[in-house]
């Protein structure tokens, strides 16, 4: 860019006279701002590559299900009969699958959640929150396919053992009862559920946890001043304070569950039979696709991105409502 | 009044005890889980695991593997990477307060939890479907495919990182550099990006941990090789997917061998969350 | 009411000596607050000029457009001109190399660049001038001398500036600021994040480097003012109140509000 004159131009500088110079810098102004105009350029088409890949997602998948859909159309989603021999697809099974075993992992995952966030912020002595914190979020950087080999190897066999005992305990009980009755295979949807529920139980413990620590101490101490005890100041002051984030926190771990993959593929048992009992195998529509993606051709496969589609649309859906929830309190804070 | 005292007592010690046992819970799971990796994975660590390949199955290794998973990693990482970094800078140094830099910003965190698997598709049918059209099926799955999936889940956590740590740069700094006649460009590259170098590094390894332990990705883009190959276009094996074909397979010996996978796979993404971790906390006292 | 009208109609200046910046009719707007309103004032050449007044008064924002910095920023506007040897620098043809290569300028808080010392010198002058690695050895070690910090660090040049204490470090961005060779010099607050010693060495360089450039000062320490200014401007709600030789401002003041701001009265 720089020439030969300039070069000596900067070297006698001071016995040059003025106009040369000023040329100079208003050549290096254009320059730079051309460059200025290059580099942002560049760095917006990086950023809308975060836009291209979302979008190109939902197509890309959306275009290699067209088959599918197109033939079956809603029929698709409500039809639970998937035979590949006579080329039928029904998705019912999977995302039947899907939604119950993330249903079972927010119902044990929240309480647990919660429980940890109350216990690293309110209770435990400050040497050992650091430490306890940064074990829980370990769990989360476990890889999912060694939750899949835990569950398999280990966790299938123990919840082997003690399904019999739920057979004749919960199993007893009026209209849930149905849940819990059938052969103690270990295998199945509750499994998985349980599986599910300790992956992301780090994700949303470390985002309750986040939270209860924004809220302004005066308010928790004013309530404490009162003679409330921890337990009222949690349930009363900084839950209902971070109630909207709370709630994104949880749709941020159910769309990790509906998502999840690895970690359900084993301990599913890989059934397409719908059934009243959670103790009977399953299936989910990313271990279908796991399963059997590679064996598929033709409109099989069709079927299979259809419904990596329809997962994305709906872990869309709902971690859009995570974030949107999860910004009111950064509003709130004037974040 | 003592009777309503002594419920809400009560109440408190018994919501006490429970929080404390739902932690106590959630580190049982981490040992339980730790625990059974290492126990499975030690016994099964041998001399061949680094020598031999896949081919030889149980009279095997995983070498094949190994390399194919650090090929497909780092290929992951220099396509991500400057992608997400660029990227978050623009974010960070241009978009701070537009609403495009707050929707790019708001998408991003939900690429960021995006179906691990969908993303797989996306790349199958993005890449390995036009591959295998244009050379007649001679190329289909590839090792070049698996990198792009897998720089599809490092990208978001780069962009955030990248974001945030460019934020946390005085805008003094800006200013200073600024006053000298330096263009933006230049600041942004050489003064601001190593201002905030460690805490861009971090984001980059925090990338790397993530990617390294998927396996949902791989399976129909990289797919899968019982023989050693560097060829980004050939078909490529990686630790996670040979483990979780071996974990499938009914051989016990196999299993082993996959258990001895899952324990250098853990240790390594792992031992990289920590280092992330103890960088991030030092970076926070660094720049003044 | 009457100064005012007083004040805008003439620029207040000093006494004889040529003027360097003429500042004619400036306001400025901050998301639509007026921040300053109509300044008029002529900044001597070779001098310096300490701005003094109390917070919110608009004295650095002032300082701030007289290198154009504040348009990095959104929303912000000035009207008027400002004359920097007789031309419009908030023309949006005055080239912004070339203002920024005659304004150079230090901050409240020392900010050296993280890299070495050499380095934080010699990267402002490697963007406008391409110099051989003698030069600009020499040129690095002028400005450090300069800026009475060469004997401080010259053994340690290839070390990270910011190993420096506060003092040396807002002695480094004076040096990386003067190694541009500019003719003014604004320095805002430059000693309020400093200790006393380093105050004092940074008033002693202020009085050393007006033989060569012009300088303007802001501060919010009015001793500072009477001790390294020869001129001061009193600046209150936006508006220059008084314009003259330090030392009458500081002992018979034209206004009322600079004797009382002066006193201690208020601010």
């Amino acid at each position: 860019m720089i020439d030969e004159t300039t070069r000596g131009n900067a070297l006698s500088m001071q016995a040059t006279s003025a106009e040369p110079l000023a040329r100079d810098t208003e050549h290096r102004s254009r320059a730079d701002a051309r460059h200025d105009f290059i580099f942002r350029i560049l760095l917006r088409t990086c950023a809308l590559l975060v836009l291209a890949a979302l979008l190109g997602a939902a197509l890309s998948t959306l275009w290699g299900g067209r088959d599918v859909l197109f033939k079956d159309g809603f029929k698709f989603l409500f039809s639970a009969d998937w035979n590949p021999v006579e080329d039928q697809y029904g998705a019912l099974a999977p995302i039947a699958g899907t939604l119950v075993t993330s249903l079972i992992a927010l119902v044990l995952a929240v309480p647990v959640s919660f429980g940890v966030a109350l216990f690293l912020t309110e209770i435990a002595p400050n040497w050992m929150r650091g430490p306890v914190a940064t074990a829980i979020e370990l769990l989360a950087g476990i890889p999912s396919i060694i939750y899949g080999m835990w569950g398999l190897f280990v966790f299938v066999p123990f919840m082997a053992g003690i399904e019999p005992w739920l057979n004749d305990t919960l199993g007893n009980i009026p209209v849930i009862g149905a849940l819990f009755h059938g052969p103690p295979l270990g295998l199945g949807l509750l499994t998985a559920g349980i599986v599910l529920a300790v992956m992301i139980l780090p994700f949303i413990s470390s985002v309750m946890r986040e939270v209860f620590q924004t809220v302004p101490a005066r308010l928790k101490e004013s309530s404490y001043a009162l003679g409330s005890t921890t337990w009222e100041v949690v349930w009363d002051i900084v839950l209902p304070y971070t109630r909207s984030a709370v709630i994104g926190g949880i749709f941020l771990g159910l769309g990790r569950a509906l998502g999840e993959t690895m970690a359900v593929t084993f301990v599913l048992g890989n059934s397409y039979n719908i059934t009243s009992s959670l103790l009977m195998p399953g299936t989910s529509i990313s271990s279908s696709i796991a399963n059997e993606f590679n064996e598929a051709v033709g409109l099989h496969r069709s079927a299979l991105i259809a419904l990596g589609f329809l997962l994305f649309v709906v872990t869309f859906i709902v971690l859009l409502i995570a974030r949107l929830m999860l910004r009111q309190l950064a509003r709130k804070e004037g974040r | 009044m003592s009777a309503v005292y002594a419920r809400r007592r009560i109440t408190n010690i018994v919501a006490l005890v429970l929080s404390g046992c739902a932690t106590l819970l959630g580190l049982i799971f981490l040992v339980w889980i730790l625990w059974i990796t290492l126990e499975n994975g030690i016994s099964a660590i041998t001399p061949t695991l680094f020598t031999k390949i896949t081919a030889y199955a149980d009279q095997g290794g995983l070498s094949n593997a190994i390399v194919g998973s650090l090929i497909m990693d780092l290929m992951a990482l220099m396509i991500c990477a400057p992608i997400g970094v660029l990227a978050g800078t623009y974010l960070a140094e241009y978009a701070s307060s537009t609403r495009l830099g707050a929707s790019i910003r708001f998408l991003n965190d939900i690429l960021l939890s995006a179906p691990s698997i969908v993303l797989g598709l996306f790349v199958y049918v993005i890449v390995v479907l036009p591959m295998s059209n244009l050379t007649n099926g001679a190329i289909s799955f590839s090792g070049f495919a698996g990198s792009v999936a897998l720089a599809l889940i490092g990208l978001p956590v780069i962009v955030r990182t990248t974001d945030e740590m460019l934020q946390l740069v005085p805008g003094t700094l800006r200013e200073a550099a600024l006053s000298l006649g330096i263009p933006q460009w230049k600041l942004t590259m050489q003064v601001l990006m190593r201002a905030a170098f460690s805490g861009i590094l971090t984001g980059v390894l925090l990338a790397l941990a993530r990617l390294a332990g998927e396996t949902a990705p791989l399976l129909f883009t990289a797919f899968g090789n019982n023989f050693m190959t560097a060829h980004p276009l050939d078909k490529m094996a990686s630790m996670p997917v040979t483990i979780y074909q071996y974990t499938n397979d009914p051989n016990p010996a196999l299993h082993a061998i996959a258990w001895a996978g899952a324990l250098l796979i853990t240790l390594f993404v792992l031992a990289l969350s920590l280092l992330t971790r103890i960088m991030f906390s030092r970076k926070k006292v660094s720049y003044e | 009411m009457n100064d005012l009208a007083a004040a805008a109609a003439a620029p207040l200046t000093g006494a004889a000596t040529p003027a360097k910046i003429k500042v004619r009719d400036v306001h400025f707007y901050y998301h639509g607050y007026h921040a300053l309103k109509g300044i008029n004032m002529d900044i001597p050449e070779k001098q310096v000029t300490a701005i003094i007044g109390p917070s919110g008064c608009g004295k650095s924002t002032l300082l701030r457009i007289f290198n154009r910095i504040y348009a990095i920023y959104p929303k912000l506007e000035a009207k008027g001109s400002i004359e920097l040897d007789g031309e419009n620098i908030l023309d949006p043809s005055y080239s912004m190399n070339r203002l920024r290569t005659k304004v150079g300028m230090v901050f409240q808080k020392p900010v050296p660049f993280p890299m070495t010392i050499f380095e934080n010198v010699a990267y402002g002058i490697r963007h406008h001038e391409r110099l051989s690695r003698a030069d600009m050895e020499i040129r690095v070690e002028q400005a450090l001398r300069s800026a009475a910090l060469w004997d401080e660090v010259k053994d340690k040049l290839k070390q990270s500036a910011l190993g420096l204490s506060g003092g040396q470090q807002q002695r480094l961005c004076i040096a990386r600021g003067i190694a541009l060779r500019p003719e003014v010099l604004l320095l805002d607050e430059p000693t309020s994040a400093l200790d006393p010693i380093a105050t004092g060495r940074i008033e002693q360089l202020v009085e050393e480097l007006k033989h060569e450039y012009t300088i303007v000062i802001v501060t919010h320490n009015m001793q500072q003012a009477a001790r390294c200014s020869d001129r001061t401007a009193f600046m209150y709600l936006g508006e220059l109140i008084e314009f003259d030789n330090t030392e009458k401002i500081f002992t018979k003041p034209g206004k009322k509000q600079t004797e009382d701001y002066i006193t201690g009265r208020f601010g």
